[in-house]
């Protein structure tokens, strides 16, 4: 399956990119997609604790059952306000 | 760009429906947008009802330094469908916790100058402890549940002014 993924705030710096598609097997998790990423992008690795991921609108844990189409967003730590 | 989102969750206006009336829906309004906030405007759009007794509202200013740098301004971010939703979700759980006749809150996004407000936040309440509660309790959990990210504009540099 393949699923969307969207980069926020420095991680964008980070990974020279705003979105990429990445191919999964069924029944991946949000971790497998990170681990996944990390091979893609190295310099995630260091962050990977502070980093929150959500899928559509919604936060996730990593052992989120991803879907085909889904829209995964990767971000640092808000600071509203 | 202007980008701007406005929702408002549709109530009747009725003057029989009292806050502790569990079926009165929390009016709420919430915008993401780039344009300034202009406080005048926001007082005047102000509606309360007969059961109201206290207003709380509150400015976030851009302050001058950022880490002990003097900035020009911060550049905010957001990833918006998310944050409205997130910001509904907040509402919601507000909803549930307090008996608030109506909240307003207004982020900018994009480039906001220093001494410029980013936020604004107005909660109407029967009294002013479930206000001033409800009012610090949603701005802590926007800070910690609501994508927006900012980025300091150093002194040295000049806003771009189609981030504006």
């Amino acid at each position: 399956m393949q699923v969307t993924v969207n980069f926020y705030s420095y991680l964008k710096d980070l990974t020279a990119c705003a979105q990429v598609t990445e191919t999964l097997p069924d029944g991946a998790t949000l971790n497998d997609l990170f681990t996944k990423l990390i091979t893609r992008f190295p310099r995630l690795e260091a962050i990977q604790k502070s980093i929150l991921m959500a899928v559509g609108v919604d936060y996730q844990k990593g052992n989120h059952l991803l879907k085909p189409d889904d829209e995964v967003s990767l971000f640092p730590p808000v600071q509203g306000g | 760009m202007r980008c701007r989102v406005r929702h408002e969750k549709n109530i009747e206006a009725n003057s029989e429906c009292g806050v502790r009336n569990v079926e009165c829906a929390m009016k709420r309004t919430l915008e993401i947008r780039t344009g300034p906030i202009e406080e005048t405007e926001q007082l005047a759009q102000r509606h309360i009802s007969s059961e109201a007794g206290a207003v709380i509202y509150f400015l976030g200013i851009v302050r001058g330094t950022e880490e002990g740098k003097t900035i020009n301004a911060i550049e905010y971010e957001t990833f918006q469908r998310m944050a409205e939703h997130q910001f509904n979700l907040l509402f919601d759980e507000m909803e549930r916790r307090w008996p608030i006749e109506s909240v307003r809150l207004i982020h900018r996004v994009g480039v906001v100058k220093t001494n410029e407000p980013s936020l604004w936040v107005e909660v109407v309440a029967p009294h002013r402890g479930e206000a001033f509660a409800a009012c610090q309790w949603l701005i802590d959990e926007m800070k910690r549940l609501v994508p927006i990210w900012k980025t300091p504009v150093p002194k040295s540099q000049t806003p771009n002014p189609k981030s504006q």
